[in-house]
């Protein structure tokens, strides 16, 4: 009777076996793998020895975190103003901005890696009107080289960004800003004492959100730069795919470490969250 | 006054930025050739070789495919579970909760390369390039899935609707999917389009995964990219077409849904 009577519980076997087998197992065996040695099993730190030693893996744990931090700095800073621009807009400004919003959001990956190249690559458009304008700024810009990875990345944070913090700066109230003016405050004042430590913390959210969304960004960068510029999630999937010799236990390693990434970016995030909201309390 | 200059001042730079890019690659598409400042030679010929490309067309439809299946199988799964937790267990709903975000913090290329790692040497339906390829895009895409079924469900007041049925003499599963599921298709149908559209933009998984083996529109693109610049631009431009014309569609319904709730 009552094993009749939880027969229901079939409807949930289905979820259950897709969670475990394409979720939760193979991110558990890639964090098991990452301590094994390779070829055999056992258990070893030297895959994690190997990427902090070799020069090759260390550049590309620390471009990794360089082209994400600024690429998400810069992204943010362009978004609060953006953000801030929606909220005094007329509706109808609004409603134009975050359609193009909403659309250019979907360009990203290859689609987007190609118009720059046709927009800052050796014969784009931009690179003629330098050459003719005699600016060498645009002239003699490089678009497969940091530079122009971080105009990629900072294309693809500023939609997300912005559609992000447009709620925040709607939950600003105009009557703070009057009773500051009032009591004789300046617009300066209201915005580094009242407006900014108030959208702080979902400031710093969205941040964390930008980082993760750069670090483990593969498109792009791979039809950008493919060998060029060494990147964690390209080094990542060399060590399973293509033509280099295989190295799973290594490339699991390295996933480790780009996953460690984003743990550590949202935990420095949640502190200075904490700190933001005790500092806004008082 | 003075601000609301500022502020359009600020929305038309960024606008300009993030639209540059995009009017550029249908400019090139419809030009012969652009080595000077301004293009010439006007022309539909490059849309009229990429449409008419067997292979391009094989690509696209494979690309649907590889998108309406996780969409499909990952619905169902999803609404049989929340079948069991809203009718049964409504306390089991904060551990799906947890077991579907975890994807959005893995990201593509760390799900890709940990499927292909466990399930590449695996007996048969495992190994299959196919299926891993599916059931990978089935946990990109349930984090997505679960919240707006989850939405759609709560406002439609799902338990109580189910216990009216079943006062009337339904059974529990046949009011479930009789009565609950066809109240929330048009929460369904967003979900649809915003799952189809994400799977439509990947990249990584499917190079990852797919490889040589699985040919989409997107692997099709990076093979061209290398070789014409006008087809490449062509086939953006076709595939961002559909891609608009997808999440238009989601808006289109969003707005719908918010009307009906007014009235």
């Amino acid at each position: 009777m009552k094993l009749k009577s939880r027969r229901y519980l079939i409807a949930i076997l289905p979820f259950l076996l897709l969670v475990l087998f394409y979720e939760l197992i193979p991110i558990l065996m890639i964090v098991i793998r990452s301590f094994q040695p390779e070829g055999h099993i056992g258990f070893t730190f030297d895959n994690y020895i190997s990427i902090f030693t070799k020069r090759l893996y260390q550049q590309a744990v620390v471009n990794s975190i360089f082209v994400s931090v600024i690429s998400s700095v810069i992204g943010i800073i362009i978004a609060f103003f953006g953000a801030k621009a929606t909220n005094e807009a007329t509706s109808r400004w609004r409603s134009f901005f975050i359609n193009i919003l909403n659309m250019t959001s979907n360009f990203a990956g290859i689609p987007l890696a190609f118009a720059f190249i046709i927009l800052l690559g050796n014969t784009g458009i931009l690179v003629l009107l330098g050459k003719e304008a005699g600016i060498s700024a645009l002239a003699d810009f490089n678009v497969y080289s940091v530079n122009g990875l971080l105009l990629t990345y900072i294309y693809f944070q500023i939609p997300l960004a912005i559609l992000l913090i447009i709620p925040t700066f709607d939950g600003l109230r105009r009557e703070w800003k009057e009773a500051v003016l009032l009591l004789g405050g300046s617009p300066l004042i209201y915005w580094t004492r009242v407006a900014i430590p108030t959208i702080m913390p979902s400031l710093l959210a969205t941040l964390s959100v930008l980082f993760s969304n750069a670090v483990a960004a593969y498109a792009t960068a791979y039809a950008l730069l493919a060998n060029n510029y060494s990147l964690l999630p390209i080094r990542i999937s060399e060590q399973f795919v293509g033509d280099i010799v295989q190295r799973k236990e290594f490339g699991s390693a390295l996933a480790v470490v780009l996953m460690l990434t984003m743990v550590f970016a949202t935990l420095i995030n949640n502190y200075f969250v904490k700190k933001s909201r005790g500092g806004a309390a008082r | 006054m003075k601000k609301s200059r500022a502020s359009k001042g600020t929305i038309l730079i960024i606008s300009l930025y993030l639209v540059m890019p995009l009017l550029l690659t249908f400019l090139y598409s419809i030009f012969t050739e652009w080595n000077e400042v301004l293009p010439n030679g006007l022309t539909l010929k490059y849309y009229k070789e990429i449409l008419l490309d067997k292979y391009f067309l094989t690509s696209v439809l494979r690309t649907m495919l590889i998108s309406a299946i996780p969409f499909i199988l990952c619905t169902s799964v999803v609404l049989l579970a929340l079948y069991v937790i809203i009718v049964y267990h409504p306390g089991w709903d904060k551990y799906m909760q947890m077991l579907c975000n975890i994807p959005y913090a893995l990201q593509g290329i760390i799900l890709a390369i940990s499927v292909l790692s466990l399930y590449v040497g695996a007996p048969y339906p495992l190994s299959n390039r196919f299926v891993m390829v599916v059931l990978t895009y089935c946990i990109v895409i349930l984090p997505y899935i679960y919240r707006g079924l989850k939405n759609s469900l709560d406002t439609v007041n799902a338990k109580c609707l189910i216990e009216a049925a079943q006062m009337l003499g339904a059974n529990r599963f046949y009011a479930f999917f009789k009565v609950i599921v066809p109240n929330i298709l048009s929460g369904i149908s967003i979900v649809a389009m915003l799952s189809i559209s994400i799977v439509f933009g990947d990249f990584a998984i499917i190079n990852i995964i797919g490889g040589s083996y699985y040919q989409t529109a997107q692997m099709y693109l990076y093979k061209k990219l290398f070789s014409s610049g006008q087809a490449s631009s062509v086939i953006i431009v076709v595939m961002f077409g559909l891609t608009l014309i997808l999440s238009g569609i989601v808006n289109i319904l969003n707005k719908k849904k918010v009307r009906n709730r007014e009235d």
